[in-house]
C-alpha cells in the first residue's frame, strides 16, 4: 500500500509530514525512556526483515498481490506503536529515496497508515483479545485488522486527495486487503512464536507489562 | 554486543538474503492492492493529481539497476544492498534514540 509521488497533492502532504513530525516527536520521548541498548539490535534486524518481507509479494486472489507490512509486528514486538514509527520511518525512507517505492512527497501519508494506524489498530487488537484467544491467536487477528484499517485509512486519504473517489476506494483496497491481511497475520505470528522460542528475553509481553 | 545478539543479526541477514533471492524470480509482478484499487477507479497508469518537480532519480528504480531492469541477479544485489543498508539505518537511528539510563 505504497503510496505514490503524485497520488497526493503538495498541500496534503505537508498535513501528513507534520502528523510524521508529531509522532517522530513522541516515538523518541518513548525511546528516551523505554528502548533498551539490548533492543537496538531487535530494532534493526526487524527493520532489515520487513525491508527484505516487503519485496516478495504474494499473489491474492483478482489479479492482485500484497506482501507483509509489518507495523503490528513491530508494535506487538515492543507493546508500543512508537516503535513501530521508528521502524517504518527508516524502512519507508530508504524505499522512497534509493528504490522509487512509495513517494518522498507521501512519506508522511505512508508512515500514518502502515506504523500509526497500523501500530495502533495492531497492538490494542492485541491487548485486548490476548486475554480472550491467547496471545498468538490475538496477534494475528490484530494483524489481519491492522492491515485492513490501514488500507482503509488509505482509501480515504485517496478519496481526500481526489486520486480515486471513496465509493470505488474504499471497497476495493478493503477486499484486497482482506486477503493480504492473511498473508500479515501467517508471519506476524511466525516472526513472535520464533522470537519467543529463541530469544524470549527480547519480547516486551515476557517483562509483565502486557 | 553480545554472542546472542550477533547471532540474531546473523540469522536476520541471513533470512533477508534468502528472502532477497527468491523474490526476483517468486514475488507476483500483479498489481498491489493500492495499484488494483487505483485500476478499478480508472486512475491511468502515470497519473499525477499535480505536477510534482524536484523527486530526485532513485537510484535503484523497482529494486533493479536501471541500466538492466530485467537482471535477475542485480535485483537480488540491489535488495541485499537495501535490506544491509536498512539494518545499518536501524541500528544507528535506535543507538541514538535508545534511553540511557
Amino acid at each position: 500500500m505504497h503510496i505514490p509521488d503524485g497520488f497526493i497533492p503538495i498541500a496534503q502532504c505537508l498535513v501528513y509530514y507534520v502528523i510524521l513530525i508529531v509522532a517522530l516527536y513522541f516515538s523518541v520521548r518513548w525511546a528516551r525512556s523505554n528502548l533498551d541498548e539490548k533492543r537496538i539490535p531487535l530494532m534493526a534486524v526487524l527493520a532489515a526483515g520487513i525491508f527484505a518481507i516487503m519485496s516478495m509479494n504474494m499473489p491474492i486472489p483478482f489479479g492482485t498481490s500484497g506482501h507483509m507490512v509489518g507495523g503490528a509486528l513491530v508494535a506487538i514486538v515492543f507493546l508500543a506503536p512508537e516503535a513501530a514509527v521508528i521502524v517504518f520511518t527508516v524502512v519507508l525512507l530508504i524505499q522512497a529515496l534509493i528504490f522509487g517505492d512509495g513517494g518522498i512527497t507521501a512519506l508522511g501519508a505512508n508512515v500514518l497508515n502502515m506504523a500509526i494506524v497500523g501500530g495502533f489498530v495492531g497492538l490494542y487488537t492485541f491487548k485486548g483479545l490476548q486475554g480472550i484467544i491467547g496471545k498468538y491467536p490475538a496477534a494475528g487477528v490484530a494483524a489481519w485488522l491492522a492491515t485492513v484499517i490501514a488500507a482503509l485509512a488509505c482509501a480515504i486519504e485517496m478519496g481526500i486527495a481526489g486520486t480515486f473517489p471513496m465509493n470505488v476506494g474504499i471497497p476495493s483496497m478493503v477486499l484486497y486487503h482482506f486477503f493480504i491481511g492473511i498473508i500479515e497475520a501467517v508471519l506476524t505470528v511466525i516472526v513472535l512464536v520464533a522470537l519467543d522460542k529463541f530469544r524470549p528475553d527480547l519480547l516486551a509481553w515476557n517483562e509483565g507489562d502486557a | 554486543m553480545d554472542k546472542k545478539d550477533l547471532t540474531l543479526i546473523g540469522v536476520a541477514v541471513l533470512i533477508c538474503i534468502v528472502i532477497c533471492a527468491l523474490s526476483p524470480y517468486i514475488a507476483s509482478g500483479d498489481p498491489d492492492g493500492l495499484e488494483k484499487s487505483a485500476e478499478d477507479a480508472g486512475v491511468p497508469e502515470d497519473f499525477s493529481i499535480e505536477e510534482i518537480n524536484g523527486i530526485p532519480e532513485a537510484i535503484f528504480p523497482d529494486y533493479a539497476f536501471a541500466n538492466d531492469p530485467e537482471n535477475q541477479l542485480l535485483q537480488i544485489v540491489a535488495l541485499v544492498i537495501g535490506a544491509i543498508i536498512t539494518l545499518g539505518l536501524g541500528y544507528a537511528v535506535a543507538e541514538i534514540v535508545r534511553s540511557r539510563n
